[in-house]
Parts: structure tokens; sequence; C-alpha cells
């Protein structure tokens, strides 16, 4: 058991329950994120993403780039991951991205912004407390320019019935 | 003589090149790599996911699996890295992946294999390069497929890099 005065504070609660997600509806993700040269370098290690463009300078400036451009793995998973407290983050399984397309490269010191559309809503036949929710992600750089798209699908539980959706901070 | 710090002939190895990749093609990757909270936590955290499915351990304890699940960003990216030297090695650059699909979850200290298939080649806009089309699949150490994707890469030409 919590102590008092922490046994009475109220939760302050992330995410959105199914419900927020209407046709057509747009997010501008939180935060944005600037990635350094280490990162990337630490990401392409970690994955074991052995193309000598990610983690060798001087390989990637004979190929006119003018610096080490990312593992584009790691430009798609830093701009889902900043969709995510918008999106998936209060559960539901993920079912599938398509269509991701890597349009420019991304180098260290960019920072990269994301931006959700609601595109597709089903129910789940499976199961009635969840929704089906296909969303169009774009990551943007700092300079508005597109540098990846993608289409994700994911089930998004349904705002609990007994529960009023608005304490949810499920958003107008 | 010393390697050629800028030369992708001289540091990459003799396979790799578009010529190299016939449709039907069919590759078992070398190596194997166990997901650890470093790359899980890590990788989930570094990117901003905040879906604390990935990295709170007492929150998972009362769910089915008890367990913390792998961010499938991590999963998929392992899969492109663990075959990476065999198909993208001398890429210059990724041009899209689809059909992303993860299809058991993966849990910290599952070993993730990766296999690949040559789907497609063709032409690209620029004489150096072709377009190779792979299919990837992560595979567990139970051989239960974790992860399926397919993935559009711009290759070097051999001739090119001779040239």
């Amino acid at each position: 058991m919590l102590p008092p005065p922490l046994s009475d504070a109220p939760l302050i609660p992330k995410g959105n329950w199914f419900e927020a997600h209407a046709l057509g509806r747009s997010f501008d993700h939180h935060w944005g994120r600037t990635i350094r040269a280490s990162e990337a370098t630490l990401f392409a290690a970690l994955t074991l993403n052995f193309n000598p463009l990610h983690f060798n300078r001087e390989a990637a400036a004979a190929d006119g780039h003018p610096d080490a451009p990312l593992p584009s793995t790691l430009v798609f998973a830093t701009v889902q991951g900043l969709s995510v407290e918008d999106l998936s983050e209060v559960g539901g399984a993920f079912l599938g991205i398509d269509d991701m397309a890597f349009e420019r490269p991304v180098y260290p010191e960019d920072t990269l912004t994301a931006r959700s559309e609601v595109i597709g809503l089903r129910d789940s036949r499976s199961n009635p407390e969840m929704g089906i929710v296909t969303w169009l992600t774009e990551g943007f750089n700092q300079r508005g320019e597109r540098v990846v798209s993608f289409k994700r699908t994911n089930l998004v539980p349904r705002a609990p019935r007994t529960q009023d959706t608005a304490a949810q901070g499920v958003p107008a | 003589m010393a390697p050629d710090a800028a030369s992708i002939p001289a540091l990459t190895g003799p396979r790799g090149y578009f010529e190299d990749f016939a449709p039907g093609a069919l590759m078992r990757h070398a190596r194997g790599k166990t997901i650890e909270p470093l790359e899980n936590v890590l990788i989930t955290n570094m990117t901003l996911n905040t879906a604390a499915v990935h990295f709170d351990k007492a929150l998972m304890k009362d769910t089915p699996s008890g367990r913390r699940v792998v961010y499938g960003g991590v999963t998929a990216s392992l899969v492109v890295g663990l075959s990476s030297q065999d198909c993208s090695e001398k890429a210059l650059a990724d041009l899209e992946i689809t059909g992303l699909r993860l299809k058991s979850p993966v849990y910290h200290g599952d070993t993730i294999y990766a296999f690949s298939e040559v789907l497609e080649t063709a032409e690209a806009d620029r004489a150096d390069a072709g377009v190779v089309s792979f299919r990837h699949w992560g595979v567990n150490q139970d051989d239960v497929v974790v992860c399926e994707m397919v993935r559009r890469c711009l290759i070097r030409r051999r001739l090119g890099a001779e040239a």
C-alpha cells in the first residue's frame, strides 16, 4: 500500500483509446529528436548493420554524403517511437507496417519530427474490446523535408465502458 | 599498403554487388544474436518509444507472458542487421520496406537468426547500381518465425565499383 499522501494522488493517464482515432484525424507528435553521430553508430553496431556507409564517414564521403547516413531502421524506429504515445501506448498488438518509403538520407545532427493521420478504422471481429486502426505516419527533417513514410496497423483498445473517457485523457 | 578508408571495394567482401543477386536465391545468414535489455530497452528508450510494455518489468509481471515484450522496431532492425553483410553490405540506400509483420512475440533472452530470399532485381535510375528486392525472415532459437518483411535496396554494381 502506498503511504499517504501518495495514495491519494490521481494518475495522470497517457495515450489514446480507439475512440480518439477518428478517420482523417491527424496527430503532430511530441518532442522531436536530434540524432547524434554516436547514437547512429551505436545503433548500427548493436543491430549488426554491417554496411560501412553507416559507420565509416570516409566511405560515406566517397559516395557523396556529407556524413555517414543513419541506418534506415534507425530513422524508422525513431519516427515510430515519437508516435507511440499518441497512437499505441495504451496497448494492442502490432498488426503490420506496409509501404515504408525512405525518401532521403538522414545524417547525424538532423532533427526528426513525426506526424500521423488516421487512414483506416475497423472493428476487430475476434475481440470486441479492440478496434483496428491504420495510420499514415510521416517523418520529417529540420527543413520540413519528408524522410520516411509508412502505414502502420495496430489493434487499439476501446475505452473501458465503466469509466468516463474524458477522465482517461482522451483528447477532444 | 594500408586499406583505403574510402573505397567500398577495399572495405567489403568480394560478393554482394547487384550482379551477385539472382531471383529465387535463398540465404541462411551465419550469425544469430540474443536480444537482451541492452538491445531492447536501450533502443526503445533511445527512440523515445513510451510503451512501458517494453521496459517496465514490474508492469508485465501479471500479464500472460509475465515478461517485457521486445519492441518490434528492435526485432526488425536486428533482422535487417543480421542479413546485412550478405544482402546490403554494398547498398547505397534502403528504398522501401513493406509487409513487415511480427509473427510471434520476442522476449529478452531470445536469439534471432535471419534468412533471406532474393525476390526480384531491377534496373535503377542510375547506371552504377540496381534495385534488389529481398524477403527477410527472423527466426528464434526454437525455429519459430518472429518477423517477416520485404525490403528493396539500391545496390552498387560490380562494374560501377571497378570503373
